[in-house]
């Protein structure tokens, strides 16, 4: 499912280089929940966006759901990305479009029939708890109606694999407790998720394989 | 899947707002334009056709041919290159022509001591004579006829008229190429626009991936859109003004031009303008799109 090997990932910030993924490597099955978690800084969101193809490693290889990223042509990327649902940890909504139209808009770039879409795009928002927020614009949403309208935008297809960057970084804890089911139930229905936070407190409560990163190397990986 | 790449265009355009707007009118400008001298030219044109069908050649015969001439020297006229037909007008026939016209004062003719008008013949050209290069070689073939004594009648003032045709039309053009030129520029900027504006957007919906095509070809169906938008208003114009002016200027040109009325322009020209206008769109689309690229 996913396979990272010798995977670095080096920015240079004018003539500073800064290493933020340092030689990273490991598999991840079909089906495994894994979190990942770190302080920040650590290289949790440099990691996810190597998985969905944001940016590519400046060394090592990058297997994703048969992919393989490193080479994967740009007309292919788009296809890598239509499998798998990503939840930004700053939301990334489009800004002129309701949440009902956000989370609808990847249904249609696939040509679901409109039908289908209504009756998926509300499934979605209902789970999230932001069906009354359907009609709203991203920036009449708080941090955390804009971070579940972005899961609902990732679970709305039913991807095999769902990356979710601090899904709950902007929640109470009722609400934290309530998406980390969502996002469990997600995983139990087969679906291979990586929910990558900072809260070393939540990565500890939920008890699945956990990947910790320092510095942007490996320095954990247990569960 | 089209339905939403419409819909997708029509918010484009929206964001590129008052761009697109003067994108539009400098298209309905220039296709206005277009159209106007193509309706005026398309009429001259008919005009010209029709008097072209009109000219008549008169070759006046040095001596009236015994009577049973007549026939023979039609018959070899006939065969002249570029000549469709022929009439032989004999110096009675001429006389009694010229005292119809006359009508009441015929009585003028009556006190002639003789028959002072020659006899003729009246050539109707072939369509091939038609031109104004026809007409000369024509004119030239029968002026060398033994029996001929001058050559008259010619294309001439059809042939001026069939001049300031294609010059209209040229100028038509010239003015519609210049308006088209700045209309494309227009689309491009705002299609330029459209992109600046929704660059964030396309971040993320490639993010969310979005195939380029789903990216892109709103860009062009918008462009496409303005150009249509603007050809449907230049149409709609024009069968305006036509509306207007058209039985207002039908005696005047009936009496110039011979013609009927004006007509409007056929449904052929008139997809061509639709047409032309949706690809000066589109191209005006697909020029901000590889001018990003570059
Ligand atoms: N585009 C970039 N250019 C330069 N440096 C970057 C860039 N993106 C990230 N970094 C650096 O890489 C390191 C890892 O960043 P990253 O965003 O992956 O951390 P994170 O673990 O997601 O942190 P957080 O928990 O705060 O989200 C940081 O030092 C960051 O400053
Ligand atoms: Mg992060």
């Amino acid at each position: 499912m996913i396979e990272l090997h010798r995977v670095w990932k080096v920015y240079s910030v004018g003539p500073v280089k800064v290493p933020a993924l340092s030689d990273v490597s490991f598999r991840i099955a079909k089906g495994e929940f894994v979190v990942l978690t770190g302080a920040s800084g650590a290289g949790k969101t440099t990691l996810l966006r190597l998985l969905y193809r944001d940016d590519l490693p400046s060394e090592g290889d990058i297997e994703v759901l048969g992919y393989d990223l490193v080479p994967l042509r740009r007309s292919r990327v788009a296809a890598l990305r239509r499998s798998i649902g990503v939840v930004f940890q700053d939301a990334k909504l489009l800004p002129v479009r309701t949440v009902y139209e956000n989370v609808a808009f990847v249904l249609r770039v696939l040509g679901t029939p409109r039908r289908e879409i209504t009756q998926r795009v509300f499934d979605a928002l209902r789970v999230v708890g932001l069906s009354a927020r359907a009609q709203a614009y991203p920036a009449q949403l708080s941090q955390g109606e804009a971070q579940r309208a972005s899961l609902a935008r990732a679970i709305v297809r039913k991807p095999p694999l769902l990356l979710a960057d601090e899904p709950t970084g902007n929640l109470d804890d009722a609400m934290e407790a309530e998406i980390i089911d969502v996002l469990k139930d997600i995983g139990g229905g087969g679906t291979t998720v990586v929910l990558a936070t900072h809260q070393a407190r939540l990565a500890a409560s939920l008890r699945r394989r956990t990947i910790t990163l320092e510095g942007g190397r490996v320095v954990k990986d247990e569960g | 899947m089209l339905g939403f790449l419409i819909g997708e265009a029509f918010r484009d355009l929206r964001r590129a707002g008052r761009v697109a707007v003067s994108a539009i009118v400098l298209i309905t400008l220039s296709l206005a334009a277009l159209g106007g001298f193509w309706l005026v030219s398309s009429n001259l044109e008919r005009a010209v056709a029709k008097w072209r069908e009109r000219v008549r050649i008169i070759v006046y015969l040095k001596r009236e041919p015994p009577a049973g001439e007549a026939a023979a020297l039609v018959e070899r006229v006939q065969g002249v290159p570029g000549v469709a037909g022929v009439l032989y007008i004999s110096k009675a026939d001429a006389l009694a022509s010229l005292k119809t016209v006359l009508g009441k004062d015929a009585s003028v003719v009556a006190q002639l001591p003789s028959n002072p008008l020659p006899a003729s013949l009246e050539i109707t050209p072939a369509a091939v004579a038609a031109t104004p290069e026809g007409a000369r070689v024509l004119v030239e073939r029968l002026a060398s006829l033994p029996e001929a004594e001058e050559v008259a009648g010619s294309a001439d003032w059809v042939e001026r008229l069939s001049q300031w045709q294609r010059l209209l039309t040229t100028i038509g053009l010239g003015i519609g190429a210049v308006l088209a030129i700045a209309a494309f520029l227009t689309v491009a900027t705002a299609t330029t626009l459209i992109l600046h504006a929704r660059r964030r957007e396309t971040e993320i919906m490639r993010l969310v991936g979005a195939t380029e095509m789903t990216i892109r070809l709103p860009l062009l169906l918008q462009g496409m859109l303005q150009g249509l938008l603007g050809a449907v208003l230049a149409l709609t114009a024009l069968v305006a003004t036509h509306g207007l002016v058209a039985p207002r200027l039908a005696p005047l040109v009936s009496l110039t031009l011979g013609l009927p009325e004006i007509a409007f322009l056929p449904p052929l020209n008139l997809a061509v303008l639709l047409l032309a206008g949706t690809l000066l769109g589109g191209l005006g689309g697909c020029l901000a799109r590889a001018g990003r690229e570059a």
